[in-house]
């Protein structure tokens, strides 16, 4: 939709340093994560005879999914579907594939196939999550931390101490995933009051005209006018008999009902703060329900939901802490919304062919600052500002 | 008459052999029983009173007795001593309020005083049985009727109107204060909940000069619940696929349980016990969020319409499903089909349509189905946390709302993979306002029991259904008007739209896309009748029922829609008939001609109602249905429709009844016993309730028909335990077996079926030794005969017949008949009794769980029960077991049972 849209990546980048684009390709996002070699860095000689080294750097990008065109033109423009590997059972065919994961993996594969002539490997979708999470929880320092009051705190996790944990991926709709060891998980529950749910009723009721935008107002907003609290119902009281206080919300958009107001008589604000904390409270409630049925001491949040918002993360802790009485703590990941696509990156390693880098991701080097990166790709309307890259180093089988 | 002569299928069925001997003793109680001891001990005297006020008339009971300086008027030595309570007022009434955002609930307590029949006949009754007014309640159950009544809250001076037109503000109070004489005072309070009962407290002072007192909700909620558990049996259903089914809860197991208010908000409440509960969670996602959004999302105007809405919509044009994800595939691998919603209102964003675009018909569904889903979610979560079995759903919300109860159904057992149901209550939205009307000190509902209440459906019920009361009916003749009023409504009512095919599986966010095109679902017309409970605190359950948990009367169940088609039919084509007998029995008055239409009228709106959704009132069998009409006529104050006709044929049965026993009494003690049986199932074929015997009697007299029909009698009958039945009255060999120390004859019709059938079968025994109890009727149902009139029946044939003279005389049946009182001493000791009880109904079929307590005394030294009729014996009771011996004798006149029952 931007005509601004960069043709190219950087000059130093060259097509050669491009390895491996792996896609998530959600309802509503498309998310791309793809390793460039870093120049100044050749492959690492002195590591141990079995494995090479390459330092380099992981990108991260996104796009709306409804965007796809510019996202198939940003991948042509910079000739990352070159970073696929050629199918190993077949190798007179000069086919290249592509990992791919999320539902429109299966959606958009003529597309993608007739626009970029390469294919999709699919891969399966709860999979990918649970790698990304598994490799992020125990390979970067400072990627899970807890979200309350404002105040972010990272969470030092003992990778020997990591499993069981929840997983729960806000997408369009929120899947709950126990994570018992590595490749070892499970779908326990899910809900469909989900991201799609804010997102799309928060469209039809504000007229915003994308996520961030519904995000950006629900931060201005004030629930009250619009939820029916505790204190609405008995007149002003806390409900102390069954510990509820004054502010509770007794009923999203309750006060909806008894007014004579009309859709157009509300503040946007208003509502997309009713709508975001109606969403964040449920899944945090469910998600607790969940932890606490299979005794599951972590819950991690992820997925394009999040987004780093700090009024979702701080209603989601909010949620679990409230009704887990303080026991549980709701945490996040600094690369939330790249679990699928990151995941889809890692399964490169199980088809290892000799003539193409099969990359083991290890952290070398420990990533400098959680969000550093050089921005290689411009967001193509201005709103999907948190396009990252995470350095590190990849194993040469 | 076809049917009749082709096929009589009479039968014969005896039940095992004397299973239990144990009685319970009641010789304590026998003594004490009358108050005619001169015990000068007044508090003595006064307990007395409670017991004697607390029991025994069926319709006639007491309220609440205020008992505070009671005294003993006049001569101690008077029989039946006057006791005054000076502080007792005639009316009492309990009136306790849910004051709620939407809706105003009323329960109000109506004592209701019926003709107490209390002849002497009862009274001699009473000390042979031993009937004890006993009761160890702290405060006796009050007889009378409970109302369950709703007003929008918006209408509440409708509802100030209703209070005060039926003076119920003046009974609310604690009756010990209370002079029926003063006007309302400072002191008059009515016990409230919800939130209104803030809201409008000022209002109700200033209209109708009474205090509201305000009640926890929550303690209201659970204590409604409890009590309805544990009191109304078919209180709790599952609803899957629109079908309910209700469910029986043991009271002894009903804790602890989950439940769930879905009011504005959700609370989610772990009871267990009275008393007893935590809030243990709720979400405030709930019926206002879903009414709130809707609002904004379709502009709809109330609740209703937005739930009227949803039925049309078709959610997948606004949810995101599994399939829109994966390109119309399954994702089988966590087996998520692809109608499964994975994000509710997921496709809204990435259209570009506008709100406008969408229709309100779809956004309802779609808001509907992700509301109730989370609820059914979150409740199955809970439940599993803490370990409880049953969750029960209830709430303005629900509102009996038929795809609201099929979400939640579908998300409790989707997560818990089909381990857990969710279960509803039919009168969910009274939950609040019963507790508060338990919060009364003295309410006299603590120990009620299942078998003391009974729920009837007065006129208005299908037209009102689960919907707002209309104005208050003062007399019949609003009624009457209000009927033809509604006439043009009731001809709407018609049969139901079949459900769409069930969903199927689910998943991810959770679930099927429901099956909701436009016109495919049925109309809600699903809305629960709550009828009126009528507390009946001398309703016992039967002594000799060997299981009474087991216990179903009816063999038919007409959740069988065949069944219930059938049935429908069949009633529908007697109804005119019926009527012009019911006008004619009224002296086919102008009056009574109006009041036949209006009864019509009514009982086809019932019968309408019950074809759409059988559920409706209840769980079904064709017992209920039955009573429904004897009600409906009653109602109607058409008390005995058949009373000339009855008259009629027993007169003409009795001038026979001599040369009959003559003929008995000529015959072998074998053949003689045979003769009798086929006599029983020749004379029952003269029933009313049939219409191939309708037919019949327009082609010959009574006592032709009889011999015809005895003559057609040839073994084997379809059902046939004769020989059994001989075997213990006669023995085999040289052994001669005991005689039955009591048997009880449960008789059916008027005429020929008591006097030329059951009579001389009760004669037969009384002449074997065996005392013979004849149960009937407490009311009129067809021509079947009532306790009423079976002493003048007794006393006719007792000119004909010194064994049956002697035993009515002995069981001073005689007494009241007025034949030779000054005889019935010394005669006394030569023969056993016989005598007559009420059954404590008014309906050709019978349900053991729920007799007077005269014929639950009567038959605790029972060891023969007989069972005659297709009422009683077949259509209610051909599976029931008992503890003693019993003999069930029908003939049937309907193929149908035939092939169904008898096959």
């Amino acid at each position: 939709m931007d005509a601004g849209f960069h043709g190219k990546l950087d000059a130093d980048q060259s097509e050669s340093q491009i390895s491996h684009l792996a896609l998530d390709i959600g309802g509503t996002l498309i998310k791309l994560v793809y390793f460039s070699r870093n120049k100044d860095r050749p492959i690492d000689e002195n590591k141990n005879s079995k494995n090479s080294v390459i330092d380099g750097r992981l990108h991260f990008a996104k796009f709306e999914t409804s965007k796809i065109n510019d996202c198939l033109e940003f991948i042509l423009s910079n000739k990352l579907h070159l970073g696929g590997f050629r199918h190993h059972e077949d190798p007179a065919s000069d086919k290249i594939l592509i990992k791919a994961t999320g539902g429109g993996a299966y959606r958009f594969a003529d597309l993608i196939k007739e626009k970029l002539g390469v294919g999709i490997e699919k891969e399966e979708e709860m999979e990918c999550l649970v790698a990304g999470a598994n490799f992020l929880l125990k390979a970067v320092h400072q990627e899970a931390y807890t979200y309350m009051d404002g105040q972010k705190e990272f969470v030092h996790i003992d990778h020997n101490d990591l499993y069981p944990y929840l997983l729960v991926n806000i997408g369009s709709g929120v899947s709950m995933i126990k994570v018992d060891s590595d490749g070892q998980f499970e779908r326990i529950s899910g809900t469909s009051v989900g991201g799609g749910t804010f997102w799309g009723l928060g469209r039809l009721l504000t007229k915003c005209k994308s996520f961030d935008e519904l995000l950006e107002l629900s931060h201005q907003g004030n629930n009250r006018v619009i939820d029916m609290l505790v204190g609405d119902i008995y007149g002003g009281l806390d409900y102390s008999k069954i510990g509820l206080s004054s502010t509770t919300i007794a009923s999203s958009f309750g006060k909806a009902i008894s007014d004579n107001r009309e859709l157009e008589e509300y503040n946007p604000e208003d509502i997309a703060r009713s709508l975001l904390r109606m969403i964040s409270n449920n899944i945090g409630q469910i998600a607790y329900l969940n932890a606490l049925r299979f005794g599951l001491k972590r819950i991690f949040f992820g997925g394009f939901f999040i987004r780093s918002h700090a009024f979702t993360m701080d209603t989601i802790s909010v949620a679990v802490n409230f009704w887990s009485k303080g026991e549980a703590k709701a945490m996040f990941l600094n690369h939330e919304g790249f679990l699928g696509a990151l995941g889809a990156f890692m399964s490169y390693k199980k088809c290892g062919r000799d003539d193409s880098i099969s990359p083991q991701l290890g952290q070398r080097y420990p990533v400098c600052t959680p969000l550093v990166g050089d921005k290689i790709c411009y967001p193509l309307n201005g709103d999907l500002s948190d396009n990252d890259s995470l350095e590190c180093s990849v194993y040469v089988a | 008459m076809a049917g009749l002569t082709e096929d009589p299928n009479p039968v014969l069925d005896i039940d095992g052999l004397l299973i239990n001997q144990e009685h319970n003793n009641t010789q304590e109680d026998k003594s004490a029983v009358l108050g005619k001891d001169r015990e000068e001990n007044s508090s003595k005297n006064q307990n007395q009173a409670e017991r004697d006020m607390a029991s025994i008339h069926r319709s006639g009971s007491r309220p609440q007795l205020d008992l505070s300086k009671a005294a003993i008027e006049g001569n101690f030595e008077e029989k039946d001593p006057t006791i005054l309570l000076p502080n007792q007022s005639d009316d009492i009434s309990h009136l306790a309020l849910d004051i709620g955002g939407s809706l105003i609930k009323l329960v109000y307590f109506s004592r209701h005083e019926g003709q107490s029949i209390n002849d002497k006949r009862k009274k001699t009754l009473k000390e042979r049985l031993g009937i004890s007014n006993g009761t160890r309640r702290s405060y006796p159950i009050l007889g009378g009727r409970l109302h369950f009544v709703k007003f929008e809250t918006t209408k509440i001076n409708e509802c100030l109107d209703f209070i005060r037109s039926k003076q119920l503000h003046r009974g609310g109070m604690d009756s010990r204060h209370w002079n029926a004489e003063a006007p309302a005072n400072e002191n008059a309070v009515i016990k409230a909940t919800g939130g209104g009962a803030f809201k409008f407290a000022d209002l109700f002072k200033e209209r109708l000069g009474v205090s509201l007192d305000k009640e926890d909700e929550m303690d209201c909620l659970v204590a409604g619940a409890n009590f309805l558990l544990k009191a109304i049996r078919h209180e709790a259903f599952t609803h899957m696929e629109g079908r309910k089914e209700f469910v029986q809860i043991d009271h002894n197991d009903l804790f602890p349980y989950l439940l769930v208010n879905i009011g504005s908000g959700v609370s989610m409440i772990k009871v267990d016990g009275d008393g007893k509960f935590q809030r243990v969670s709720g979400t405030n996602v709930g019926g206002g969020t879903y009414w709130g959004l809707g609002r904004l999302l379709t502009k709809c105007k109330s609740f209703d319409e937005l739930l009227e809405l949803s039925q049309r919509g078709d959610n997948s044009t606004i949810d995101m499903l599994v399939g829109d994800i994966y390109g119309g595939m399954d994702y089988s691998k966590i087996g998520l089909s692809a109608s499964t919603i994975a994000s509710s209102f997921g496709k809204a964003i990435s259209d570009n349509k506008e709100l406008e675009d969408y229709s309100p018909e779809d956004i309802s569904l779609s808001l509907l189905r992700m509301i109730s889903y989370n609820i059914g979610q979150i409740a199955y979560l809970n439940a599993l946390r803490f370990g409880l079995k049953r969750i029960f759903f209830g709430g303005f919300f629900i509102r009996g709302h038929a795809y609201t109860m099929d979400t939640i159904s579908f998300a409790v057992h989707f997560w818990s993979k089909g381990d857990a149901q969710a279960m509803f209550l039919r009168h969910e939205g009274f939950l609040g306002a019963l507790g508060a009307f338990m919060s009364y000190e003295k309410h006299g509902l603590d120990d009620l029991m299942v078998h003391q209440l009974v729920e009837r459906f007065p006129m208005g019920a299908p037209y009102t259904g689960g919907k707002i009361h209309g104005p208050p009916l003062g007399d019949l003749n609003e009624k009457i008007s209000w009927m033809e009023k509604f006439v043009l409504k009731g001809t709407e009512i018609t049969a139901p739209v079949p459900m769409a095919p069930p969903p199927g599986t689910t998943g991810l966010g959770g679930f099927e896309v429901p099956s909701s095109k436009g016109g495919t679902l049925r109309s809600d017309a699903s809305a629960l009748n709550v009828g009126v409970l009528h507390l009946v605190p001398t309703l016992e359950v039967f002594p000799q029922l060997a299981d009474p948990k087991m216990y179903e009367p009816n063999t038919i169940d007409l959740a069988d829609h065949n069944e219930l088609e059938y049935w429908f039919t069949v009633l529908s084509g007697h109804l005119p008939d019926l009527v012009d007998k019911a006008v004619a029995s009224e002296g086919g008055t102008d009056d009574a001609k109006r009041r036949g239409d209006a009864f019509a009228r009514a009982f086809s709106a019932h019968l309408s109602r019950l074809i759409e959704d059988p559920a409706a009132y209840g769980k079904l069998g064709l017992a209920n249905l039955l009573e429904l009409r004897e009600e409906c006529l009653r109602e109607f104050q058409f008390h005995d429709a058949y009373r000339s006709i009855k008259q009629r044929e027993n007169e003409a049965s009795l001038a026979v009844l001599a040369d009959l026993l003559a003929e008995l009494d000529s015959m072998s003690e074998e053949t003689r016993l045979l003769s009798l049986i086929e006599g029983v199932l020749a004379a029952n074929i003269f029933d009313w309730g049939s219409r191939a015997c309708v037919d019949l009697y327009h082609k010959g007299t009574i006592i032709e028909i009889y011999r015809m029909s005895r003559d057609k009698m040839q073994r084997p009958w379809r059902v046939d335990d004769f020989d059994l039945f001989k075997e213990r009255m006669l023995g085999s060999g040289d052994k001669k077996p005991q005689p039955h120390k009591r048997a009880l004859l449960f008789v059916d019709n008027s005429g020929a079926d008591i006097v030329l059938g059951m009579l001389p079968l009760a004669r037969e025994l009384l002449r074997r030794g065996t005392e013979v109890v004849l149960v009937a009727n407490s009311l009129p149902a067809l021509n079947d005969v009532t306790a009423m009139e079976v002493p003048d029946i007794v006393a006719e044939a007792a000119k004909h017949c010194d064994i049956l003279r002697r035993a009515a005389e002995a069981g001073s049946l005689l007494v009241d008949a007025m034949i030779n009182p000054s005889d019935s001493s010394k005669e006394n000791s030569s023969s056993v009794p016989l005598m007559v009880v009420e059954n404590g109904c008014g309906s050709p079929c019978i349900d053991l769980r729920q007799v007077s307590s005269e014929l639950a005394a009567a038959a605790k030294d029972a060891d023969l029960i007989i069972l005659e009729g297709m009422g009683r014996a077949l259509h209610t009771n051909f599976n029931a077991r008992f503890k003693c011996d019993v003999l069930k004798l029908a003939m049937v006149k309907n193929q149908r049972f035939v092939f169904s029952f008898l096959a």
